[in-house]
């Protein structure tokens, strides 16, 4: 985490964490803006665990007649990272799916109960998902890269957001925390298409993080990654937890162990087993399932 | 070394498996495939010697052809093909390209003789740019304002082509104007652009209106095309300047020459400069270089075998299709007859067409593809309509005549038979193609980056736009060539809305009643002099498929330049 230190003006400064104006539900808050009132304002309570910023209750997704998760009840902390694990189809994506409203785009996909995001119920009627997304990014489970040059992908959500002051540099600050600037610095008009699986991934971060969102919903981001790759996009997560609430599913139990302050266990039914400290989980979970299954007993 | 002996006899044909039926099943197909072929190739072949009759010519002039253009041009198509893939790319390319410029120099000639007065061009485009230039700068001062932009971009052109209807405040500038002696004649309402330039007093001549608004902006973009491949300022500026300056020459010298200075332009700009460029490019990458022997061949071999028949009195061949029946109107006599009035005609109708039916139909598609509900009852209601634009695709095409006939000329009462009236009727015939190959087409784009946009806080229009619409382009462009060309072969309409059967007169304006190529051909069909319906109409029905033929190949070549993604 040394590259992102020469840009000065946005928010990759290492500042102490503070205690944001995320606090008071203030829909029209520009992350850059908060930031700095934060830094002038206290910083005591750093450090402490972050009060949850989005919280479900009682949340049921239905596909046509099945239900995918059944009554959850979670409360994300802010500026951490809470992992998400659990066997495959236990509803984990789907999970992450209500969270910006991606379900929308699904015709059979239902959801009742409630999901609040910085105290404003998501679902209601007066929300726009459009503006909920632009607060909170997403990296999908399959790299989906536009057929666009690798400039222009990094480039997509500045463009449409209107933010296009010092395009350039947030271009390459965004490519450098993903890890991937040194390898695609002489070729960004290249298509992006072009580039391997794993590249591909870490475009996709680059293109999520540039446009600076509250929080990062990312869907299996080390899945298509080599073991270095993965490391640095494990490095990427915890620098990013600084000032982003990160949440991230994954396949890998070290990796949850690693890197996440939470851990959720999903189990199949879309049923929420356990939600603790991820220290708790691993340690010594509640449910003999969730042991089961992070022991490898079962899956 | 021991040979090995097999133990069992697994490995080769037994009762185990059976090849027989699948033979069988392959050559069957394959001689569907070849019967169809054959066919299809003999009827060309038919047509093409009653419109060509190439043995109309003496064995002389036939054999000297061979010798001079047939033979050594596939000589050395041959040695392409065996030795030297790249040179056969090159040759051809450098052969097509003259081709299809000179297509591109015909269609704006009759352009400039049928419909537009070079000035009206000049006009027009000015207007447009014009339009353009207040949209891009309304963008620029205010980004943020969306719907004051839609009415920009939907008012600029309007009000630079076409000027505004007659209101209050027109009355009193016109009232004031003529009230103080200066009467523009401006009946009330306020004049466009365009026709303030088409009064202007003073206009520079035809050929400096052609270089400013055709020549230098296609050199331009030429000059910025090799300038951004090479990296060099320099050569992009030598091409804008040796077309300028070719286009020049060619204006001071074409009178000696008996070109006008017009078509010199054009063929400047549409064959000279893409040739030159690409040839430059050859000779400079070094990589083919022997393909321009084969231009340069088949040139010489016409000009010597011209030279050699000419000297020994072979007399050539009297095809049907020459350039006087491409440039002449039909005649009581076969030798005299024409297709040119047809063929402006079809042009005008394809013009129409294109204008309504693709901004309709690629509209409807993507409002049923990226906007339409597909659940609940109002979904039912789309796919029934889904449905019904399947159905209306196979409607026989004499039912669109017949609607065309009722809506456009019973109802709306405009001119039977004008190209305005079959350009609609045509235009409703294709426009289930041509939604459904949009359809197609949009849907072919993974919805991945769909959801990649959305997720970036996207909004809808902003993802259709960005990511979709560029995406499906090339597919909607060649379904929409394909239905074009479905378009300009259709009789039945033409005879139901009563188009002429033979005009004398190429149309120039949308409300003239003209024939279509069909029509004409239809109306040769029925001649009782046999020569028409032998060799008149093979060479209508000749230059038909050649323009299909060219549609058609221009929707292939979009295609495969844009097939690499997905
Ligand atoms: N678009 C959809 N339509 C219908 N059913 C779906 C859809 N997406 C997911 N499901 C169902 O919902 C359940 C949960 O799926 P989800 O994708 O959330 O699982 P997951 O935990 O992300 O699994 P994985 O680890 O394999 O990615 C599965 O049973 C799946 O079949
Ligand atoms: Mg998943």
């Amino acid at each position: 985490m040394t590259e992102n230190e020469m840009t000065s003006n946005d928010s990759t400064e290492p500042t102490p964490t503070t205690e944001t104006a995320a606090s008071s539900p203030d829909p029209s808050g520009d992350p850059l803006i908060e930031q700095s009132i934060d830094v002038e304002g206290t910083d005591a309570t750093a450090g402490e665990t972050g009060k949850p910023v989005i919280e479900s209750s009682d949340l049921n997704v239905f596909y046509g007649e099945t239900q995918a998760l059944q009554s959850i009840d979670l409360a994300i902390p802010e500026k951490q990272v809470t992992a998400m694990i659990g066997p495959s189809g236990c509803g984990k994506s789907t999970f992450l799916r209500c969270i910006n409203r991606m379900n929308d785009l699904i015709d059979a996909a239902r959801v009742e109960g409630d999901l609040y995001f910085e105290g404003k119920n998501v679902y209601d009627a007066d929300v726009d998902p459009v503006a909920l997304r632009r607060r909170i990014g997403m990296v999908f489970q399959h790299p989906n890269p536009f057929p666009k040059s690798i400039y222009d992908n990094v480039a997509y959500g500045l463009r449409i957001q209107d933010q296009t002051e010092n395009i350039d540099e947030k271009v390459e600050t965004a490519l450098k925390r993903a890890a991937l600037w040194d390898e695609v610095k002489d070729q960004l008009d290249k298509s992006a298409l072009d580039l391997s699986g794993g590249q591909q991934q870490r475009l996709c971060i680059a293109r999520a993080i540039a446009v600076d969102p509250d929080v990062i919903l990312m869907d299996e981001p080390a899945s298509a990654l080599d073991p270095i790759a993965t490391s640095k996009i494990e490095d990427l997560i915890e620098e990013l937890a600084e000032e982003f609430t990160v949440v991230i599913v994954t396949h890998n139990m070290q990796q949850a162990a690693r890197i996440s302050d939470k851990t959720a266990v999903f189990l199949t039914g879309g049923e929420l087993v356990e939600f603790d400290d991820t220290d708790k989980i691993f340690e010594n979970p509640d449910s003999q399932r969730v042991e089961d299954y992070i022991t490898g007993k079962f899956g | 070394m021991a040979t090995r002996e097999p133990e069992t006899g697994w490995h080769g044909e037994n009762s185990d498996v059976n090849h027989l039926r699948g033979r069988a099943f392959e050559a069957t197909c394959l001689a569907a495939t070849a019967f169809g072929l054959v066919s299809v190739m003999l009827l060309l072949l038919f047509v093409a010697n009653d419109a060509f009759r190439p043995f109309s010519a003496d064995a002389g002039w036939l054999a000297t052809y061979a010798a001079t253009v047939v033979v050594p041009l596939a000589a050395l198509a041959v040695y392409y093909y065996r030795l030297d893939e790249p040179a056969g790319e090159v040759a051809y390319v450098t052969s097509g390209l003259p081709v299809v410029g000179l297509l591109l120099t015909g269609g704006f000639a009759v352009l400039f003789i049928e419909l537009l007065s070079v000035l009206e061009w000049f006009a027009l485009l000015i207007s447009l740019v014009v339009a353009g230039g207040l949209i891009v700068a309304h963008g620029r001062l205010r980004p943020k304002a969306a719907l004051e932009r839609l009415a920009v971009v939907l008012l600029a052109p309007i009000i630079t082509v076409f000027g505004l209807p007659p209101t209050r405040f027109n009355w009193f500038v016109t009232d004031a104007a003529a009230a103080l002696g200066l009467d523009f004649g401006l009946y009330y309402r306020v004049i466009s652009l365009r026709e303030a330039i088409l009064m202007l007093p003073f206009v520079p001549t035809d050929w400096v209106m052609l270089l400013l608004t055709l020549v230098l902006p296609i050199a331009g973009a030429a000059g910025w095309f090799v300038e951004q491949r090479r990296e060099s300022r320099r050569d992009g500026l030598t091409v804008v300047g040796l077309t300028t300056a070719v286009a020049v020459l060619g204006v001071v010298a074409g009178p000696l020459l008996g070109i006008g200075t017009d078509v010199w332009l054009l063929i400047v700009t549409f064959a000279v400069l893409p040739l030159g460029v690409y040839v430059e490019g050859v000779l400079r990458r070094g990589e083919g270089v022997r393909g321009l022997a084969f231009p340069v061949v088949a040139v010489l071999g016409v000009v010597v075998g011209g030279v050699v028949t000419g000297a020994l009195g072979f007399a050539g061949p009297d095809p049907w299709l020459d350039w006087g029946f491409l440039t002449s109107a039909t005649s009581r006599t076969a030798a005299d007859a024409g297709i040119y009035p047809a063929m402006v005609g079809s042009v005008m109708m394809i013009i129409v067409i294109v204008l309504t039916t693709f901004p309709v139909g690629v509209g409807a598609a993507i409002y049923l593809e990226e906007y339409a509900p597909s659940q609940g009852l109002m979904g039912k209601f789309v796919t029934l309509i889904e449905i019904n634009i399947g159905n209306l695709a196979g409607v026989p095409s004499v039912v669109y005549g017949l609607l065309g006939l009722a809506l456009f000329i019973r109802v709306l009462q405009w001119p039977q038979g004008s190209i305005i009236v079959a350009g609609l009727a045509v235009g409703l015939l294709i426009l289930p193609i041509v939604i459904i190959s949009a359809q197609e087409a949009i849907r072919s784009v993974p919805d991945s980056f769909r959801q990649a946009s959305y997720g970036m806080g996207a909004t809808r229009w902003q993802t259709i736009r960005q990511v979709v619409l560029p995406e499906a382009l090339p597919g909607i462009l060649t379904g929409t060539i394909l239905a074009l060309g479905r378009a300009i072969g259709e009789t039945a309409p033409l005879l139901m809305i009563g188009a002429a059967a033979s005009v004398r007169l190429a149309p120039n304006s949308f409300f003239d009643v003209a024939s279509m190529m069909p029509r004409q051909i239809f109306s040769w069909s029925s001649e009782l002099d046999p020569s028409f319906r032998h060799g008149v109409l093979a060479a209508g029905v000749i230059t038909l498929l050649a323009v299909l033929l060219v549609m058609n190949a221009t929707a292939i070549v979009i295609r495969n330049r844009y097939q690499r993604t997905g």
